[in-house]
């Protein structure tokens, strides 16, 4: 390229930093400019200018007296831009946490603490209940496991060699030990609201003492041992008394039995 | 714009408010009515938001002027329906370093290009603002192509040697 078109191209160069070249002629300058150094130059040299050329159109409130074409836009564009932006702004907070007013925060605590309180009442109730059941369950499985120890208590006594067996009217009273039994085989059933009584005189006593009451199962069968210890009591009787028992016989006994000192 | 980019409105609200006069003014003078050019101005400014990392580096005033000039050039384009050859887009950044005076006064600017001779100042507005190419300008002045060339880059090398004794690029 001789110096005249360079020259000229060096114009173009201008033209192009200026914007007004058509495609066709501007791809050619962009080519032209990777390789020649001086008009790349010419280029950065101009470019400013254009800038400054468009920076001169800004809008001025007093256009007028500022030698400006144009007065900036109303607020409204603004507020029309902003709007756009902050829905964006919003869904990109809305992963951030909330943070509460204090006072709605001890508002919360309260209501925490009202129904933690609430529900821990009703628990501790809930608990305080199944306690009670427990220990009625324990003991219930207590007694039972009692009178089942009786029962085999009673039946190891019953049939052992050792016991001594006196024979009453419908059974037998025995004496094992300590331990003393009424053992009833054909014990007819009492009449209503009557039951079966048994009575012990204790030695040196002058009268009998009232002791447990029973009545016979279906059969007229009952084992009934006698709270009190054998070896003191010298007889035993049973009568039929009102239900729940009589502090002294009030009918004529089934039988009574003079026991050997 | 770091924090744009890091969608901090606020800094987006700021960025506005210290540039929406220059996009909506170079909008204006390209497009000549209100409300286009209100339409550009919402555009740039939200392409900016939604794409902010279109700007690398380098004078923003110069690159924001550049991305609106060419915005009002496609409206141009889309008016013209293709009957007349528009000018290319402003050149862009990518193999030459975007430069401009940096902060520069637009009333500075103003006189500046007030001090340039018609025959310099007509071509360069027209070129610049007009959204014509120096075929166009030379048809309607009457003056050869090669003179509007010359012309203009005369009055560009005045403009940035006026302007360089005032602020520095």
């Amino acid at each position: 390229m001789n110096t005249s078109a360079h020259d000229e191209m060096l114009d173009t160069v201008a033209v192009y930093a200026l914007g007004a070249l058509p495609e066709r002629e501007a791809r050619a300058v962009r080519e032209h400019l990777r390789s020649c150094a001086e008009c790349r130059e010419e280029y950065r040299l101009l470019a400013p200018a254009v800038s400054a050329v468009g920076i001169s159109a800004e809008a001025c409130v007093d256009a007028a007296s500022a030698g400006a074409s144009v007065a900036p836009p109303g607020p409204l564009l603004k507020k029309r831009i902003m709007q756009q932006i902050r829905p964006n702004v919003g869904e990109m907070r809305a992963v951030r946490p909330i943070v509460w007013p204090a006072y709605a925060v001890a508002a919360a605590c309260v209501v925490a603490v009202l129904i933690t309180s609430i529900f821990n009442t009703s628990l501790n109730s809930q608990l305080r209940e199944s306690q009670t059941r427990v220990a009625q369950l324990n003991a219930h499985a207590a007694a039972t496991a009692r009178e089942l120890n009786t029962q085999r208590t009673a039946i190891a006594d019953l049939l052992s060699p050792d016991s001594q067996r006196f024979e009453v009217a419908n059974g037998y009273v025995i004496k094992h030990g300590s331990r003393l039994y009424i053992a009833m085989n054909a014990l007819p059933e009492p009449p209503k609201g009557k039951v079966y009584q048994a009575w012990t005189l204790r030695q040196g006593a002058s009268k009998m003492s009232p002791s447990v009451t029973f009545v016979p199962n279906g059969s007229g069968v009952a084992v009934v041992p006698v709270p009190v210890n054998a070896a003191s009591v010298v007889a035993v009787a049973v009568s039929v008394e009102p239900d729940g028992g009589s502090k002294q016989p009030t009918s004529t006994p089934t039988f009574v039995l003079k026991l050997a000192s | 714009m770091a924090r744009v980019r890091a969608h901090d409105a606020d800094a987006f609200e700021a960025l506005y408010d210290r540039y929406h006069r220059l996009v909506y003014g170079v909008a204006f003078r390209m497009l000549g009515d209100a409300p286009t050019a209100e339409d550009v101005t919402q555009a740039v400014f939200l392409k900016l938001w939604s794409a902010p990392n279109l700007y690398q580096s380098g004078n923003f005033e110069g690159w924001i002027v550049r991305i609106t000039r060419n915005r009002a050039l496609d409206i141009l384009r889309s008016k013209s329906h293709g009957h007349s050859e528009l000018p290319e887009q402003q050149p862009s950044a990518d193999d030459l370093e975007e430069t401009a005076f940096a902060d520069i006064d637009a009333g500075l600017v103003r006189a500046a290009i007030a001090q340039l001779p018609a025959e310099q100042r007509d071509p360069i507005r027209l070129g610049f603002f007009g959204g014509v190419t120096h075929e166009q300008i030379a048809q309607r002045t009457g003056v050869p192509l090669g003179t509007v060339k010359t012309r203009i880059r005369a009055g560009l090398r005045k403009l940035r040697t006026t302007l360089e004794g005032t602020v520095s690029v």
